[in-house]
């Protein structure tokens, strides 16, 4: 069974979170408010991460609570705020993978936001063009791989300075001086410059 | 712009950070979290907060008394909480490190966590309640017996026992 639970940062690193890091203190000794915080701001990055890894959504919420539960019995042993990020992440990972490889292989019914970007009705202009990006974007993102777009959609929902710890949990190269553009970003930035060029001609 | 070898290896820029930024706004509008997660969270963590026993050390017999096992150094220790006895032989390896060989009573599947300073260890007990760890680092160390995987027995509350030194 793949165990990468004791995930813990890099000797000697500072910590580039002071304000989880000051709630990861407070919940270590015991405040079910700082608990709270944590559990409030991280939630959503857990569910994305748990869809993007192709679970329907009730499986999805019973991963978060899981993953939350599980959380309760390391903090001890997770000291600095990335180690946190990543054990999440990490963490609601292994436990999707469980559950998807118990049985249900089929993608759950509930699994069709890729194609579900909803009409905007008309706003400002502003708006407007904010809407046509998103929806270039959108169409760039369709068709990266799916490991990609996992990828992507997990980034997306990581506060940034957990990059680094992240994409280095996940397997994605990091320099050594900061985070990398990988594979996946780069790909879609060549879809995205792809499709204004074709706009343009 | 790059070199195709090096196409991955560039640092992120602002660009990047956009990017994500708004495939992080289109999920969260195409695939929104329910609203109500984080409050269950909260109250089911409440709640396992308030399920935990704390298991208390019974006896721990002492290796000299527990008779003629050759020269293993073994010694058999126990702790009792509301819902579960817990017994553990502990007994060094010739690596330095050492074995623990646990029964559960009533006996049940559960997952069982060796907490050391170094490291945390997970095993399960079967349904008679047997577990193992065949190689612990000495020094300070914490069992922590959670509930199995769903579907499985043994959802008793957790428990954890006082820290031992192995």
């Amino acid at each position: 069974m793949d165990d990468s639970r004791s995930v813990s940062a890099p000797p000697g690193r500072v910590d580039r979170n002071p304000r989880m890091a000051e709630l990861l203190d407070a919940a270590r000794s015991g405040s079910e408010d700082a608990l709270g915080q944590i559990t409030a701001e991280l939630s959503p990055m857990l569910w994305h991460v748990a869809r993007a890894a192709g679970l329907a959504a009730d499986d999805a919420e019973d991963v978060v609570q899981t993953v939350w539960e599980r959380l309760l019995s390391h903090l001890a042993d997770i000291r600095v705020s990335q180690a946190l990020v990543s054990w999440l992440v990490v963490t609601t990972k292994h436990e999707a993978w469980r559950i998807r490889s118990s049985g249900r292989r089929q993608l759950p019914a509930d699994q069709e936001w890729l194609t579900a970007l909803p009409d905007h009705a008309a706003g400002t202009e502003e708006q407007i063009v904010l809407d046509e990006q998103h929806r270039a974007l959108w169409r760039a993102v369709g068709q990266l791989s799916a490991p990609c777009q996992e990828l992507l959609r997990i980034v997306a929902f990581v506060p940034r300075p957990d990059y680094q710890s992240v994409s280095a949990a996940l397997g994605m190269p990091v320099g050594s001086i900061g985070p990398t553009r990988g594979r996946c970003l780069e790909k879609i930035r060549v879809l995205l410059a792809d499709e204004s060029d074709g706009r343009r001609a | 712009m790059n070199s195709p070898e090096d196409a991955s290896g560039q640092q992120m820029d602002d660009f990047d950070f956009a990017i994500l930024d708004r495939i992080r706004a289109i999920f969260e509008q195409v695939d929104p979290m329910p609203a109500d997660l984080p409050e269950r969270v909260r109250f089911s963590l409440a709640l396992r907060g308030l399920e935990t026993e704390v298991a208390r050390l019974v006896t721990q017999e002492d290796p000299r008394l527990a008779g003629a096992r050759g020269t293993e150094q073994s010694r058999t220790v126990t702790f009792d909480s509301d819902s579960l006895s817990i017994v553990i032989r502990i007994a060094g390896n010739k690596s330095g490190s050492v074995r623990i060989d646990g029964w559960l009573a009533p006996p049940q599947r559960r997952e069982i966590e060796m907490q050391t300073s170094a490291e945390t260890l997970h095993v399960y007990s079967d349904e008679e309640g047997r577990f193992a760890f065949g190689a612990v680092p000495q020094g300070a160390a914490q069992l922590v017996v959670r509930a199995a995987e769903r579907d499985q027995s043994g959802r008793g509350p957790t428990v954890v026992t006082p820290t031992l030194v192995l």
